[in-house]
Parts: structure tokens; C-alpha cells; sequence
């Protein structure tokens, strides 16, 4: 195609491009248009996608759930899937509500997971998410290296603190026995404060040491920072039984960065847990319900040999297996390369093949394979997930929109550059050029244009995309205003990615909305009438 | 040899609501290789005739005129024949040089060629076209202005780079509007010399020049005058 357009309007395009400022305008136009929306796309494309992501860390690709009661016999049901294929891992757990106490008198409603640690990471790969750990290399925005956790002299406290994140326990005193800790969501427990270069530091208080003067003290939760939690166990059928509040050292802090967990989850060994929510195995005391429908039995007493009437006795000892709420369930699809969308949906169909089988064995005991639930992480996000996706094309419909002004811009600009230049046109049509040609050469101009911007605006939005957090950061300083919070937005930064595949869409439409922009004006030039355009003055 | 044979041709340009005849009823008869000079009070049809000549413009369609140019009605051309006719039969000059000012002075003088023979043509005759494009410059003396652009130049010299650019691709018909018109007596002088050297070198190439200077009119062979859209004398 591009053998066969003629010469002249190859050399004309390249001079016209590069004088005046008239195309400058046009491709501000179409530059502008196209970093916006690629900023737009990228960044909710990123939250989308980040959202995705953070769906499945603390709930694997599928679970079992039985809400608040929990189900029993959960380890023969860990066996099972521990011994299907399609399983990579499966990890118990419960999930509760409760209200968590703070050292400085604050109380705040929590959700609360019990979980074994190791098998826990091998589905949420949560031993990636414990926060404080010896670090050597700083953060990539972190360049004057202030992060705590750089700190050579810390490196030991702070690979104890590893450790006791990784077994939700803290020795306590300090070198004493080890007791069941909480791990905290690094912004639930307010005393860590977020830098703009990605790192946290711990809050540092001032008190008045014996002597009457002031020492500096650290709020370092995992070194000596305790909660209370409060929370309702539930029996087997769902009645609340008495509240239980246990005090509990923290062990380490974890950062999903997802804003709602971080800020709303507490982490509490399983079987801490299940302690305190009496869904340990135990002998309970079992009272039967409702009137008894033997009003009064007939007891023989053994001593005498004597018969009476007597009340019958309704509470019987009972043994209970230890319950959990949750199994939670890792595929091996996703690392086979499948998409994890589908890969959890195949693996969910098998999770519920399984459960069956296991509900078989236990009638009566488990919840029926009918009314337990088994769900994807895209399934439990669903509600999250599709209101980003309807955002996602809602901005970008409004952002395509406000583009369309690129059209209309290129359009009036050209418009004027055609006036300009009438007698260019009928010079052209004296040396004998076609009224398509003379078009063409507008059209071609248009599309020069449209290259040009949309290239410029390519980089300029990569740019931003790739800055996008300094950029916001450096905003909310001059300006004072924070534009992304996290509260509303659910993530601690502005998630953003340049997908290849959408920034060549915005690039390919910006050259053809220059291009449509070009298409009136050069029409208007190919209708000239030479003479008058020669005559133009 | 290219003769032009112009008979009954009527033009009316539409003003408004006004209907304003230009041209009423012109015949002309330029032979093979002359030189005819088109003298004319303002308004007198000059450049219309010009013009329709050159396949610029259509006249009336009545009555019904007609353009011969070498056995060619122009008239009856299609829009496509009569750019074809336009890039290969005649070359203007113009009283305003019509140059574009974002080309250097080779460009502007290639582009006749570059529109003529296509990309690619003109790529496969990429050499020899720039080295005609240099000759025909160096023949008007503005080979040391290759890479100037029309800013740089005086009015006379731009008027030299039209001139070069209008024999390019080597039509057998030159038209010149008013060419030495906007120059001073000496450079128009200047400009003149180079046309008339231009039709010595090529014999048999028909000039038809619209003018108001005497002394262009005097070099011509034959002086034709309009007046009222007619052929007054000359014809």
C-alpha cells in the first residue's frame, strides 16, 4: 500500500508535519486522548487484576465451607482431596467474627482465621505475606534504604518474628513456653505507619521513663504487643453459647495488599481457635431439646430394688470431633498454565465429587452434599469482581466518549489547516494532481498525525502508568488532596498494568479517530475548484 | 507540435444570485510552436481563457464551445483524462510564483514529476529526474539554490524556480498568467529572456502568455487582445 501512494504526498505530509504549529495542536489532540484512556484502561485493567489476584490469597482456588457450626471428620476429608490429583493442596480452617482489643484502649470488629500455618502456605502461599522479615534488598521505591526491616541490628528479632508468624505463636516471657499468638493485617492494628516509598514503620511513642524524662518507645506489635478478641462460639446448631475473650500475644503482621484485609483480618492458630469456640473434640454435655416426649420413666432405685416415678434425665455426655468452618483447596491446573478462572470451576465440580463421597460416609454427622458450600474464589468475589468489571467498562465507554473530542478537534484543526493551505490545492491540481490524490494527501496527513500522537501518548501514558504511585504521592503533597484511598479503593497502591494487547487497541483508535478527524476537511480540499483555490487569498 | 484550437467558448461565473459572463464566444487559433501574447483590460477574460485552456476549469456547456489541444478536445475530457492532460500537456507560471514554501527548490521543482510519474516511477527514475530537476535550475541560474527554500529567495528567482518547475515534465504547452507581473522592469526582463530562451532551446513548444506589459507583448510572434469576452484583435 504504502509502495503505491505517490511520492508527492509522502514529502508533502513529512514537510507539513514539521512546520507550524497547527499540526503540533492535532497531535496534542490525539496524544492526550490516548493517554487517557490508556492510563484509565491500565489502571482499571490493574485493579481488576489485582483484585483477581488478591480473590484467592487467603481462600485458595476453591473452598468447602459450612459457616459458623463448622463440619466434622474435616481431616478424613483432608486426606481425600490431599490424595486426588487434581489437588495440590488443601488446608483446614475457621472463620469467625469477633471484636479485637487494642493496647491503646481502641476496639474494632474483626474477621477472625484460624489456620495451621504450614498447610495454610502451601494453598495461600502465606508464608510470602508475613511482613516483618530480615530484608536486604530495599524496596524499588525505597532509595534511601529507610525500611526497618534493612536494619542489620533488627535481623535477628525480626527472623524470630518470621518464625513466629509462621507458627501463629510468640514465646512468652521471652524465651518462656510458647504461646498461641495472632497474626495481624498490617493496617488493623493502626500502629505501623505506610511510607510513600512502600515500607511500614511501627509508630514511636514517647513516655516518661523513672527518672521524669522522656524515652522513645517503639509500638512494635510482634516484640511485645498484645490483643483481646472477643468472639460467640456457636454449638452444632448454631446457638450462641457464652462469649470468650482470650488475650493473645501478636506473633508477626501480614500484608495482602488488599486494604480490607489487611485492616479487617486477625490470623489465630486453628486449633487456638477451635479451643475457643469449643469446636475441639471434646466430651460436651449434650441437653436434649423441647419437651421430652416421655413426661416421666419408671427408675428402679439399686439399692432397695425399689420402683418410682421420676423426671427423666435429659442431658447425656456426647463425644464431638473437632470441627472446622473451612477446607480450603489449591489445584494444580493454574501451575499447568490453565486459566485460574476456569481451572477453579473444573476443580470445584471435583471438590464437590469428593465431598460427596465423604458425606456418604458420615449421614447425619456432615452437612448434606446439597446445602454445603462449595465455591470458587471467583465465586465468593463474585459480587466485588463484577461490580470492577462493570466500572471498568462504564469509565472506559464515558473515557471512549470524552475521546471522541479528539475527532472533533483533529476536524477543526484540519479544517483550518485546509484553509490555509487552498492554494497548495490548486497548485497541485495545476500540476495535474487528482481530487483523490489531493485527498489522500489530507487523509494520509490525518494518519501521520494520528501515528505521531498516538505514539507520543503511548509513551507518556506507559510513563505515567509505570509512576503512577510516585506521581499520586507527589500529588497528594503539593495538593493536599489523596485521590486514591485506600478505604474506598480496597488496595493499599494504585494497581496499574500495560497490557500490550490494549495499548495497541488505544493506539490503532487513535490513529483512525485522527484519521476520521482528517476525513471531512480532506474531502472539502479534493472539492476545491483550483481557480478559486489559486485565487485564494 | 502542440497547436491550440479554441472556438465559440463561453464562460460565465455565477456571483451571488448574478450570472456574469467572462468569456462570450472566443475563437482562437494558436499554431504549433508560436508565441502568443493575451493582452486585456482587467476582467477581460484573460486568465478564464487561460485557465480553461490549461483544463483548470470547464466552460458553459452552452453554448457548447470547444479546446483543441494537438487533436485533443479538452472539453470533452473526463476528471481523470484531464489531470492526466494537465500533468502532461501544459505547464503554468504563475503572476504569483505558487511555490510551496515548505519545499526547497528542488522539491518544488520534483513535485511536477513526482505527480506525474507516481512513487513507483518516479523512484525507478529517482537519478535522472533530480538530475533533469538540477539541469532545468541550472538553465534559470539557480543551481547554487538547490536547498533554499522560497522564503530565501528574491521574487525574480521564485518566478525562475515556477518557470523550471512548469517545464519539468516537458509539456508541449506552456501557460504563463501574467508572469513578469509582479516583478520590477529589470527582473521581468530577466524572467522574459529565460522563457523565450526556453522556447529557443525547444522548438516547437506553443507559448500562450496573458499579459500587460508592452514589452512582453512586443517579443511575442503574434499579440491577441480580449476584449468584452471576445477576440477583439488578433484572433
Amino acid at each position: 500500500m504504502a509502495i503505491l501512494v505517490p511520492m508527492y504526498q509522502a514529502l508533502l505530509t513529512r514537510k507539513y508535519l514539521t512546520s507550524k504549529v497547527m499540526p503540533l495542536l492535532a497531535s496534542l489532540a490525539v496524544l492526550l486522548c490516548t493517554t487517557m484512556v490508556l492510563v484509565t484502561w491500565s489502571v482499571m485493567g490493574g485493579f481488576l487484576k489485582t483484585l483477581l489476584a488478591s480473590g484467592r490469597v487467603f481462600v485458595g482456588d476453591v473452598t468447602i465451607a459450612w459457616p459458623n457450626t463448622g463440619f466434622a471428620h474435616y481431616e478424613e476429608l483432608l486426606k481425600q482431596l490431599q490424595a486426588d490429583p487434581a489437588v495440590e493442596a488443601a488446608a483446614p480452617a475457621i472463620e469467625a467474627y469477633g471484636l479485637m482489643g487494642l493496647p491503646d484502649g481502641r476496639t474494632e470488629t474483626v474477621k477472625i482465621l484460624g489456620i495451621e500455618g504450614s498447610s495454610y502456605d502451601k494453598v495461600t502461599g502465606y508464608f510470602d505475606l508475613l511482613w516483618w522479615h530480615p530484608q536486604t534488598t530495599p524496596l524499588e521505591n525505597d532509595v534511601r534504604r529507610e525500611d526497618p526491616r534493612l536494619n542489620p541490628d533488627d535481623h535477628e528479632l525480626l527472623a524470630r518474628t518470621l518464625e513466629q508468624g509462621k507458627t501463629l505463636s510468640r514465646q512468652e516471657p521471652p524465651g518462656g513456653p510458647e504461646r498461641a499468638g495472632a497474626v495481624l493485617g498490617i493496617e488493623a492494628s493502626g500502629f505501623n505507619r505506610r511510607q510513600p516509598e512502600g515500607y511500614y514503620a511501627p509508630l514511636v511513642r514517647s513516655r516518661r521513663d523513672s527518672s521524669g524524662g522522656e524515652e522513645a518507645v517503639r509500638l512494635f506489635m510482634p516484640a511485645n504487643g498484645w490483643i483481646t478478641l472477643n468472639i460467640l462460639p456457636l454449638d452444632t446448631k448454631g446457638r450462641a453459647i457464652e462469649m470468650v475473650t482470650a488475650r493473645l500475644p501478636i506473633a508477626n503482621e501480614f500484608k495482602t495488599g488488599l486494604y480490607e484485609f489487611d485492616r479487617r483480618y486477625v490470623l489465630v492458630r486453628l486449633d487456638e481457635l477451635q479451643r475457643l469456640l469449643k469446636m475441639n473434640a471434646a466430651k460436651r454435655v449434650a441437653r436434649s431439646e423441647g419437651p421430652s416426649d416421655r413426661a416421666f420413666e419408671v427408675q428402679v432405685d439399686p439399692a432397695t430394688g425399689e420402683e418410682r416415678f421420676a423426671a427423666p434425665d435429659e442431658t447425656t455426655l456426647v463425644e464431638e470431633p473437632a470441627r472446622v468452618t473451612h477446607m480450603l483447596i489449591r489445584g494444580k491446573g493454574e501451575a499447568a498454565g490453565g486459566d485460574p478462572r476456569r481451572e477453579a470451576a473444573k476443580l470445584k465440580i471435583r471438590c464437590e465429587e469428593i465431598y460427596e463421597k465423604f458425606a456418604a460416609k458420615h449421614p447425619g454427622e456432615v452437612p448434606d452434599p446439597g446445602v454445603i458450600f462449595v465455591q470458587t474464589w471467583a465465586d465468593i468475589n463474585a459480587t466485588m469482581i463484577q461490580a470492577v468489571e462493570k466500572e471498568t467498562a462504564l469509565v472506559l465507554f464515558l473515557f471512549s466518549m470524552i475521546s471522541l473530542t479528539a475527532v472533533f478537534l483533529v476536524l477543526a484543526i484540519f479544517w483550518s489547516m485546509v484553509s490555509e493551505r487552498t492554494k497548495d490545492v490548486g497548485v497541485l491540481r495545476s500540476l495535474g494532481a487528482s481530487r483523490m490524490g489531493v485527498a489522500w494527501l489530507w487523509v494520509r496527513y490525518g494518519m501521520a498525525i494520528g501515528v505521531v500522537g498516538s505514539a507520543l501518548g503511548g509513551v507518556a501514558a506507559y510513563l505515567i502508568v509505570l509512576n503512577i504511585n510516585p506521581i499520586h504521592e507527589w500529588m497528594g503533597r503539593v495538593t493536599g488532596i489523596q485521590i486514591w484511598d485506600p478505604a474506598v479503593y480496597y488496595f493499599t497502591r494504585i494497581p496499574s498494568e500495560v497490557d500490550p494487547q490494549r495499548a495497541a487497541i488505544v493506539l490503532i483508535a487513535g490513529v483512525l479517530s485522527s484519521t476520521l478527524g482528517a476525513l471531512i476537511p480532506a474531502v472539502r480540499a479534493a472539492r476545491m475548484d483550483p481557480v478559486r483555490a489559486l485565487r485564494f487569498e | 507540435m502542440s497547436g491550440i484550437d479554441v472556438k465559440n467558448l463561453h464562460k460565465t461565473y455565477r456571483m451571488g444570485r448574478v450570472d456574469v459572463p467572462v468569456l462570450r464566444g472566443v475563437d482562437l487559433r494558436v499554431e504549433p510552436g508560436e508565441f502568443v501574447a493575451i493582452l486585456g483590460a482587467s476582467g477581460s477574460g484573460k486568465s478564464t481563457l487561460l485557465h480553461l485552456i490549461g483544463g483548470l476549469d470547464r466552460p458553459d456547456r452552452d453554448p457548447k464551445g470547444s479546446i483543441v489541444v494537438d487533436k485533443t478536445e479538452v472539453t470533452s475530457l473526463g476528471p481523470l483524462q484531464l489531470d492526466r492532460y494537465r500533468t502532461r500537456e501544459v505547464g503554468f507560471v504563475f503572476q504569483f510564483y505558487h511555490l510551496f514554501p515548505e519545499l526547497t527548490v528542488l522539491d518544488n521543482v520534483l513535485i511536477a514529476a513526482m505527480i506525474r510519474h507516481g512513487k513507483l516511477g518516479y523512484l525507478r527514475a529517482r537519478a535522472s529526474l533530480r538530475h533533469k530537476a538540477q539541469s532545468l535550475l541550472d538553465r534559470v541560474g539557480l543551481s547554487h539554490r538547490l536547498t533554499h527554500r522560497p522564503v530565501e529567495l528574491s521574487g525574480g528567482e521564485r518566478q525562475r524556480v515556477a518557470l523550471a518547475r512548469s517545464l519539468m515534465n516537458d509539456p508541449p504547452v506552456l501557460l504563463a498568467d501574467e508572469p513578469t507581473g509582479n516583478l520590477d522592469r529589470q527582473t521581468g526582463r530577466v524572467v522574459l529572456d529565460m522563457l523565450l530562451d526556453v522556447r529557443e532551446r525547444s522548438a516547437g513548444r506553443t507559448m500562450v502568455v496573458v499579459t500587460h506589459d508592452q514589452e512582453t507583448a512586443a517579443r511575442a510572434d503574434r499579440v491577441v487582445r480580449l476584449a468584452d469576452g471576445r477576440v477583439a484583435v488578433g484572433g
